[in-house]
């Protein structure tokens, strides 16, 4: 057959609205997928960009050490931007005697590299950003650092030897957040003025960062180009921020599980609507080939119309995913200013592989088995109607979705993970269907005449019924599991940060001050912690051999040791005659309240990483006397409920009597922030750390992310929707062809329409139940072993699943056979519908 | 009317049922020459649209062997088949078959199509308005009576001016008047064609106006 009389053929199909349906199908597949791509791809530049400002750039390179000129040079070189900080502690002194031990950043021109400065115009004021930088020989201050030391603006303080004028209030710079603790009142200034301070002695702690902004590509190259000793670190977000870094994970995992379900989706509608366009064509092929088209013209015929088929739907549907996605952003844009950044070009070639994949793996095969029907079909109607071979069409399907995951994903693990998972749902499906089908007809010989009927019809069509249960069951299924993680992700990330976490910490607060601290706090807020005692101490051996030694023999076996301090750094302890809340034991055993022993429990982390385990015996430093304890339990501990946490702590009877400060944790909402001045006046050695801007900071990515999570949810309801459009199409003409028999026998429209309504009713229903089971089953897997949630049953789905089933499928399927009630009968069965 | 278009030897077809196998046909021999009108008849069940499946090159015998046109389909594979079948076979059925997304005019042309003829249009045209359907040629086969879309049938039949006509049951679907006027139509074209013509009909009246009528019975020829 020429190709002017395949697309002749191909056009005059379209005008009859055979090949409407599967265009559709493929269209949607190639737009939700464009579109939940582009979204994808454009939030996930706009979130790492966002989230880079926690780093105040996109990634940096840490050392203790002076970074080498080289580094700069080079990554100036590759065009990328550089900024310099250098931070350390450091008392700073004010004229009246009055001093203060400060967090000091001294920074380069050009810093931030992302995010801005928030500065105020008085201490505790109302924050703005700032494009601006101290001037050589100025310092700004943060708010509690003026009432510490008694200075206002224009007042010359003492950093080291450097006289340096107090000039502006800082509220936060963006990476203020990047490690836990780093927490003292930071004091910022030039780099340039660090020398005059003298304070950069041998032995000074000391923290350089040389913070990078560029493009991914030249980063990666940048990394790969220098070789770092171990002395230099090299950060990104995700290494830098763990509850950043995990909620982007999850927020990721999540978008792609989204995208992935929305590709399988389609392309179950794909394959819906292509074996119905085939099966309309058997007859057509019979008479082609009767009058002279041979099964190789066949062959061809129908793969040229698929790839004309399949080429209109690429082009239309990446318009339209394009289309959508610009319509998504607008809505977003009213919710939130959002600017994102352009997208990259994976996202139309996913999308127009998307198209090509689904047409050959899931359309062709019932196409393909068009060349082989017989021509005899014309005279024995039948012949020649078998279906298409079952192996070949599951191996395409099977096939097209493995490279489609795969590609989307980027990860076998979650490919397979997910095919394997569909796999063993389908059959654990099909033997649920038959037994609710079973029981169904056994329920319906009791019934009335509109509910016979519709469960006689379902026990008859057993097969396609089953079929149709599994395709509604899955598509609900893959709903509710979306719907559910969204739930359960939206829940973790809001819980991670409630919203009256405390906010504040004091620190170094004196045992006489506690009374008078506790009364004060009391006044401001209702939701303050307990006061915990510190003793600060360090460990100097481990089971007798010597802490410095364990260290370097760990180095010498490349044990990696975390980023934390050295196990000989001096550290806060505590005692505690109970396990304190957000701690959760992960080895050995608490001691009871009147144990006698001297004994130690440990953040699992922070020993796992220094290699202490229970049943150590550990000797510490404190106060210049030594302690021996036992190491009794490790702990985990939530460092995200923002309340005093301790790496360790003591039983109780052992620490009591050296000298302890204390610290406690408080929630103090904006306007409050004034009374912070007060305290500090009152208190001037005690300490507050203010964590507020940054838990503002975490909580709008998680709301960011919240907002990409929901909009690929509704992205793959519509497909979802689709499909069962398609698969309630594909099976209209059985149907269309039985009611119009019916009604030719007597039937009235009335019982016809009830034993539609009863039929889809019930389709929905058990399709409900069978998807319940499945997302019962899939979200425990994937919350235990993909986002690492805990889990837990969803009795309200129980109810809420069938019910939403039914109704679904009951909407669905009457708007779509609206005709199929209202087609006279005789038109139908002339075939002439 | 001298040398034989279609000659059958010994032609077996045996198909596997649930009960074990069945002998629709049992050895078949015949001539049909070229030009001549044949019909086939016997009751129903017999195996006479088996036969013309068989002779037309729709389906193939289990054994025995059939020549169409000087080429015997027994040895030919579906692709030559369809070949042969396009360049000198033509059908027109009980059930009219038409293609339902086609128009009338595009359903006759489709034969010249697939055949790459450049006039496959004028043809069409040419035969449409000789069945009396000049003024229906837009039309969809739903839009059209049964006697309406056998005309188209019978157009289309003739488009690929064949050698030999296959017939099913052309009037089974229609009433006494419209099928005869069917039949005049027919009979009128093949006359005007010089094609050779074979029918399977349970109409005596049909039977009738062929020159020749084979009996089956029971899967065999009779007499």
């Amino acid at each position: 057959m020429r190709l002017g009389l395949i697309l002749r053929l191909a056009w005059r199909d379209w005008r009859s609205g055979e090949l409407g349906l599967l265009l559709a199908a493929l269209l949607v597949a190639v737009g939700s997928v464009t579109a939940v791509s582009l979204l994808v791809d454009r939030l996930q530049q706009a979130l790492i960009s966002e989230s880079a400002e926690f780093l105040a750039a996109d990634r940096y390179i840490g050392s203790g050490r002076e970074i080498p000129d080289e580094f700069r040079q080079a990554a100036r070189d590759l065009g990328l931007d550089v900024a310099d900080t250098l931070s350390f502690p450091s008392m700073v002194f004010a004229s009246d005697e009055r001093n203060q031990l400060a967090s000091v950043k001294a920074v380069s021109p050009g810093y931030p590299l992302r995010g801005t400065l928030i500065v105020a115009d008085a201490p505790f004021g109302r924050g703005r950003p700032t494009g601006a930088l101290p001037e050589p020989g100025e310092v700004w201050l943060d708010s509690r650092l003026f009432p510490a030391l008694d200075v206002s603006l224009g007042d010359t303080v003492e950093v080291g030897l450097a006289e340096l004028r107090v000039a502006g209030v800082l509220i936060s710079e963006p990476d203020r957040g990047g490690s836990a603790f780093d927490f003292g009142p930071r004091v910022l200034m030039r780099l340039a003025d660090v020398p005059a301070t003298e304070v950069v002695q041998p032995g000074s702690r000391l923290s350089y960062r040389l913070l990078l902004r560029g493009d991914d590509d030249t980063l990666e190259t940048l990394r790969e180009s220098l070789t770092l000793e171990p002395n230099f670190v090299w950060r990104g977000i995700r290494d830098s921020s763990q509850s950043i870094g995990a909620a982007l994970e999850r927020a990721e995992s999540f978008l792609l599980l989204g995208g992935l379900l929305g590709v399988l989706l389609a392309g179950v509608a794909v394959a819906l609507s292509a074996h119905r366009y085939a099966h309309r064509h058997y007859d057509h092929v019979a008479i082609l080939k009767t009058l002279g088209a041979t099964p190789n013209q066949v062959l061809r015929a129908f793969l040229i119309l698929l790839s004309v088929v399949g080429a209109v739907a690429v082009a239309l549907g990446l318009a339209l995913g394009s289309a959508l996605h610009v319509g998504i952003v607008a809505v977003l844009a009213e919710i939130v200013p959002v600017s994102l950044p352009m997208p990259s070009a994976r996202p139309f070639l996913l999308g127009a592989a998307t198209g090509f994949i689904c047409a050959l793996a899931f359309a062709l095969p019932p196409l393909l088995h068009l060349h082989r029907i017989s021509p005899m079909r014309v005279i024995r109607r039948d012949l020649g109607g078998a279906p298409p071979s079952q192996i070949l069409s599951y191996a395409a399907a099977a096939a097209g979705s493995l490279g489609l995951l795969l590609w989307y994903s980027n990860s076998l693990w979650l490919t397979l993970w997910t095919l394997a998972g569909s796999g063993a749902v389908l059959l654990a499906f099909a033997a649920m269907a038959l037994l609710l089908l079973r029981g169904g007809r056994v329920l319906g010989m009791q019934a009335g005449s509109g509910w016979r009927l519709a469960l006689a019809g379902l026990q008859r069509r057993r097969r396609e019924n089953v079929a149709q249960i599994l395709i509604f069951g899955l598509a609900i299924m893959l709903l509710l599991i979306l719907l559910l993680l969204r739930t359960s992700l939206l829940d973790e990330w809001q819980n991670q940060v409630p919203e009256d976490a405390p906010n504040h910490f004091l620190i170094n607060v004196t045992p006489d001050q506690v009374d008078e601290v506790e009364a004060l706090l009391g006044e401001v807020t209702q939701r303050m912690g307990e006061l915990y005692p510190m003793v600060r101490g360090r460990i100097l051996a481990v089971n007798g051999v010597d802490a410095d030694t364990l260290e370097s023999q760990r180095r010498g076996r490349g044990v990696d040791d975390g980023d934390g301090p050295r196990l000989s750094s001096e550290r806060n302890l505590t005692w505690m005659d109970a396990l304190p809340p957000d701690n959760r034991l992960v080895a050995g055993a608490w001691w009871a309240e009147d144990d006698p022993g001297t004994w130690v429990s440990l953040e699992a982390e922070y020993a796992e990483e220094r290699g202490l385990g229970v049943g150590d015996v550990v000797r510490f430093d404190i106060a210049g006397r030594q302690v021996e304890a036992e190491v009794a339990n490790l702990r985990r501990v939530n460092w995200e409920s923002m309340r005093p946490n301790f790496f360790i702590i003591f039983s109780p009877g052992v620490l009591e009597d050296y000298p302890a400060t204390y610290m406690t944790s408080f929630h103090l909402d904006r306007d409050q922030k004034p009374f912070l001045n007060r305290l500090l006046s009152r208190f001037p050695t005690i300490t507050v750390l203010e964590v507020d801007a940054v838990i503002r900071q975490v909580q709008s990515i998680i709301a960011r992310v919240t907002q990409a999570v929901e909009l690929v949810l509704a992205l793959v309801i519509a497909a979802g929707c689709l499909v069962l459009i398609a698969s309630i199409q594909a099976s209209r003409d059985a149907r269309m062809h039985e009611h119009a028999l019916i009604r030719t026998l007597g039937g009235t429209r009335r019982l016809i329409a009830g034993s539609l309504a009863a039929e889809f009713a019930l389709l929905g229903l058990f399709a409900g139940i069978v998807a319940v089971v499945g997302a019962e089953v899939t979200v425990a897997v994937l919350q235990s072993q993909v986002f690492e949630l805990s889990m837990a049953p969803h009795p309200w789905l129980w109810v809420a699943g069938p019910l939403v089933g039914a109704l679904l499928i009951l909407t669905v399927g009457l708007l779509g056979t609206r005709r199929l009630v209202s087609t006279p009968p005789m038109l139908v069965l002339r075939g002439l519908n | 009317m001298s040398e034989p278009v279609i000659r059958v030897r010994g032609v077996n077809k045996v198909v596997p049922t649930a009960e074990g196998q069945l002998t629709i046909l049992e050895g078949i021999d015949l001539e049909i020459n070229a030009g001549e009108t044949v019909a086939v008849v016997g009751a129903s069940g017999s195996g006479k649209t088996t036969l013309l499946g068989i002779l037309a090159g729709l389906d193939l015998p289990s054994s025995g062997t059939v020549t169409l046109v000087g080429q015997d389909i027994t040895r030919l594979d579906e692709e030559a088949r369809a070949r042969l079948r396009g360049e000198h076979v033509g059908f027109v059925f009980q059930t009219f078959q038409l293609l339902a997304s086609l128009t009338a005019l595009e359903n006759v042309m489709l034969p010249a199509e697939l055949h790459h003829e450049a006039d496959a249009g004028d043809q069409a045209r040419a035969l449409l308005e000789k069945v009396g359907l000049g003024r229906r040629m837009g039309h969809y086969p739903r839009q059209l009576s049964g006697g309406e879309q056998q005309r188209v049938a019978i157009a289309r039949a003739f488009a690929s001016r064949p050698h030999v006509l296959f017939a099913d049951e052309p009037t089974g679907n229609l009433d006494t008047t419209t099928g005869a006027r069917i039949i005049d139509l027919l009979f009128e074209l093949n006359e005007e064609y010089a094609t050779t013509l074979v029918l399977v009909t349970h109409d005596e009246r049909l039977a009738a106006r062929c020159q020749r009528v084979i009996e089956i019975d029971a899967g065999r020829i009779r007499g």
